[in-house]
């Protein structure tokens, strides 16, 4: 291979340095490269190793130095040589050595290979594979430890929502004032469940929270923000929010986003990622990742909250209006990591799905009027 | 031996001759993979980068092996995954459950987790140890990892509860233990530093950094009227923050005044730091023995500062660098994202490149640091060594197997690695 090595005379032997693996004495030595191995010899003749080129390996050391090892050698025989065109010979000898570098370049290069495509069918695991698995899993998981978990992250929500720490005053319906409301509130409730005939019996509280929003826990609760009612015109609006949540009780999307979480956090988190900067993009995957499944839940939850607003007797298109009020206030450029996908799309879905048969509403004007004071108090 | 002589005679056992730019070559290519492969490459990169540290030192003329492989860094971390995933998964079940378990569930996976950590970080010192051989011999390492585990949290705690001040004998009591355990062959290692002498030269360190602090809390208990505080939070309502303005007229001095002194800490503990851990380097090294053999460091802390001036001048010029390319890039990508309302594509896009800004200047960072400051303290460390009794080395026998890779992979998945 060396050129050197071919245009004269090749070397057959040099000085080098020997290690013998059971102590640390330094042995000067001749090394000789007889026909088939590499001898090694001390000064006064005797024949300290004698290594078959096929067996001899390089090993890590300073550029200037070859040091070379006997592959599967318990004992750790070291033998350096520093003169480069006697390296060079050796080298030219013993495939296994590897001094430019090229072979370890080349399995290296398989390295990355393989890792880069492992990463990417990783990424396509936690895109379409947790979701299917969580889908599937889901079902299986039984309603008592569902409450349960609902029971976990019932606390930790309202100690996320409850910014003023107001406690048990964080529920509206409680005072005097407010008991008419609560009464429509459960009136509303009670006809959407019964044409839901759940497993699970709803808990449907109003909270002090100034957005337009509401949201469902695993096990069944779902909390509505008071804001929601001050945005909404009439109680049909409020209903068909309420059915939205409850499609996310019924299709159990509490319990699935929670082995969601947990699959792309074990994918993401533990096999990936200890790096720097590798927790950032672990939660930002997952973002990512979470508001795309979002899309299609929140999808399947409206044709949920419009069926049952059929079924229950009532105004579908309630669902629409108050979507295309509350979803068109949300800032460009920040859509892909909110929960809803394009307002327009579900809108325009929901009004597909209303039935064309005659309905009744929700409330009667007193109803109403009392369900809009619930958090009066 | 005439070559050992000379080492010896020249006063300086050990020297670095590592070509710092085959290091930086080394770290840009693997921060770039670590990006592309999602921390994949880590063990290939932590393999390289060791490689690279252990055979570009020379100790009496002989330079250190490291025969670690990429693949046993990766064996080690899925055996830690086997073990962590039931851990975690219990420790999760355990949160589920509202009954006084699950209360104090989170404090009993901090301590478990935080005595694993340290039993890893035992673990793993001893791969590192039974992968490095000089001269044909290797190192090893005896000892309980459990008891360290134990040892080491008993003294972090102390640590935590002293504010510091227990520090350095923490870290004598702790070397203590590694290097009464750690072998080269059959010569046994111990230490010999004194905790106690540390705490005294780094004493005035910590009073300038936590004095400040001190102050601080002494005003604002001093000058806050604690009692009228708790009435104000307790009638709540909207006024709150008006009724302790009146309840305290000098809370808004106070609080300025903390936050002045909180500055004057964080900005004694930057500017010293560099010192400190200059201060524990050179300790640390002096105290090495290994059977005869004694160590002995004259590390200079100017040479120190200066690793974090070049960190700084490097991390400067490569934060211009970013915005130059990356302030552009963001503002053509969030043009077109504004002007296309329908589409997510260029949301998409747009947390992608934010995305890929943010990997890009952690690992530019991180990257500039290790090739800065840490092979600096590797270098400087190493070449501050001066060593007597070397003539030990000629009679070393050869003892000690590899041990398992489990301690690294268990640091790699609980975040607890070393070099």
């Amino acid at each position: 291979m060396p050129a050197s090595a071919n245009r004269s005379q090749p070397m057959t032997s040099g000085a080098g340095i020997f290690f013998d693996g059971r102590s640390s004495a330094r042995h000067d030595c001749l090394v000789a490269l007889a026909a088939a191995g590499l001898q090694i010899v001390a000064h006064d003749g005797t024949l300290l190793a004698e290594w078959p080129y096929n067996e001899i390996e390089g090993l890590t050391a300073p550029d200037n130095v070859l040091r070379l090892g006997r592959r599967g050698n318990a004992l750790l025989e070291r033998l350096e040589i520093r003169d480069p065109a006697f390296a060079a010979a050796v080298d030219a000898r013993a495939d296994r050595v590897d001094r430019t570098g090229l072979m370890q370049r080349r399995h290296r290069a398989g390295v990355i290979g393989w890792a880069i495509i492992a990463t990417l069918s990783l990424v396509a695991v936690g895109y379409f594979g947790v979701p299917a698995i969580a889908e599937r899993l889901a079902p299986l998981v039984p309603m008592a430890i569902e409450r349960k978990l609902g029971d976990a992250v019932d606390s930790q929500v309202r100690g996320m929502l409850d910014a003023r720490r107001l406690g048990a005053g964080f529920e509206c319906g409680a005072a005097d004032s407010e008991r008419p409301g609560r009464i429509a509130l459960d009136r509303m409730v009670h006809r959407l469940e019964a044409a839901a005939a759940l497993p699970v019996r709803l808990r449907t509280l109003v909270v002090r929270r100034d957005e337009a929003n509401a949201i469902a826990l695993p096990g069944g609760q779902i909390f509505v923000f008071r804001g929601l009612i001050a945005k909404a015109e009439n109680a049909d609006q409020v209903a068909g929010v309420i059915a939205h949540e409850i499609g996310h009780v019924a299709h159990r999307d509490g319990t699935k986003s929670v082995l969601q979480a947990g699959g792309l956090s074990l994918l993401f988190g533990m096999l990936l990622g200890d790096f720097v900067g590798g927790g950032a993009v672990v939660l930002a995957a997952h973002a990512v990742l979470q508001s795309s499944y979002s899309r299609d839940v929140e999808s399947a939850a409206d044709r949920y909250g419009a069926e049952l607003m059929n079924k229950a007797g009532g105004n579908a298109r309630a669902l629409a209006v108050i979507l295309g009020k509350i979803g068109g206030a949300t800032e460009p450029g920040m859509k892909i990591l909110l929960d809803h996908p394009e307002t327009d799309a579900r809108v325009a879905a929901i009004n597909r799905l209303a039935s064309p048969q005659p309905w009744s509403p929700f409330l009667d004007a007193a109803g109403w009027a009392a369900l809009k004071k619930i958090c009066a108090g | 031996m005439t070559s050992l002589e000379a080492a010896t005679a020249a006063g300086n056992g050990v020297r670095f001759v590592g070509d710092p730019r085959v290091y930086w070559r080394l770290l840009v290519r693997g921060g770039l993979l670590l990006a592309a492969t999602l921390g994949i490459y880590r063990f290939w990169l932590t393999t390289d980068v060791r490689r690279f540290l252990w055979a570009n030192t020379e100790v009496a003329g002989e330079s250190l092996e490291y025969t670690g492989k990429p693949l046993e860094l990766l064996l080690g971390f899925l055996v830690a995954i086997a073990i962590l995933i039931p851990v975690y998964t219990g420790f999760f079940m355990a949160a589920l459950d509202l009954g006084p378990l699950g209360k104090i569930s989170g404090v009993i996976a901090f301590g478990a987790l935080g005595v694993l950590g340290q039993y890893a970080v035992y673990r793993a010192r001893r791969y590192r140890l039974t992968r490095t051989i000089y001269r044909g011999v290797r190192f090893h390492q005896s000892g309980s990892a459990w008891r360290y585990a134990f040892c080491a949290v008993f003294w972090w705690s102390l640590t935590a509860l002293s504010c510091g001040l227990a520090y350095p004998l923490q870290l004598a009591s702790l070397e203590r233990y590694k290097m009464r355990n750690t072998y080269y062959g059959d010569l046994a290692g111990s230490f010999a530093g004194s905790g106690f002498g540390l705490l005294l030269r780094g004493f005035p360190m910590w009073f300038l950094v936590v004095a400040p602090l001190a102050v601080a809390a002494g005003a604002m208990i001093d000058i806050v009227d604690w009692q009228a505080l708790a009435r104000a939070l307790e009638q709540g309502g909207r006024d709150v923050m008006g009724r302790i303005e009146r309840g305290n007229p000098e809370l808004a001095g106070a609080i300025v005044f903390a936050m002045l002194m909180v500055s004057l800490s964080a900005v004694a503990a930057a500017l010293l730091y560099p010192a400190f851990q200059a201060l524990v380097l050179r300790w640390w090294s002096s105290g090495l023995r290994f059977g005869e053999i004694e160590m002995c460091s004259n590390l200079s802390t100017r040479q120190i500062y200066g690793a974090y001036v070049r960190f700084l001048w490097y991390a400067i010029l490569f934060g211009i660098g970013l915005a130059v390319i990356g302030v552009p890039v963001l503002l053509a990508v969030g043009a077109v994202a504004g002007d296309d309302h329908g589409g997510t594509g260029p949301e998409i896009a747009a947390t992608g490149l934010m995305l890929a800004g943010y990997v890009i200047a952690a690992l530019g960072f991180s990257t500039i640091y290790r090739a800065t400051v840490m092979l600096s303290l590797w270098r400087l460390g190493m070449e501050s060594l001066q060593m007597s009794g070397l003539s030990a080395l000629d009679r070393v026998k050869a003892s000690g197997g590899p041990s398992s890779p489990l301690g690294e992979g268990l640091a790699d998945a609980l975040n607890v690695g070393g070099y």
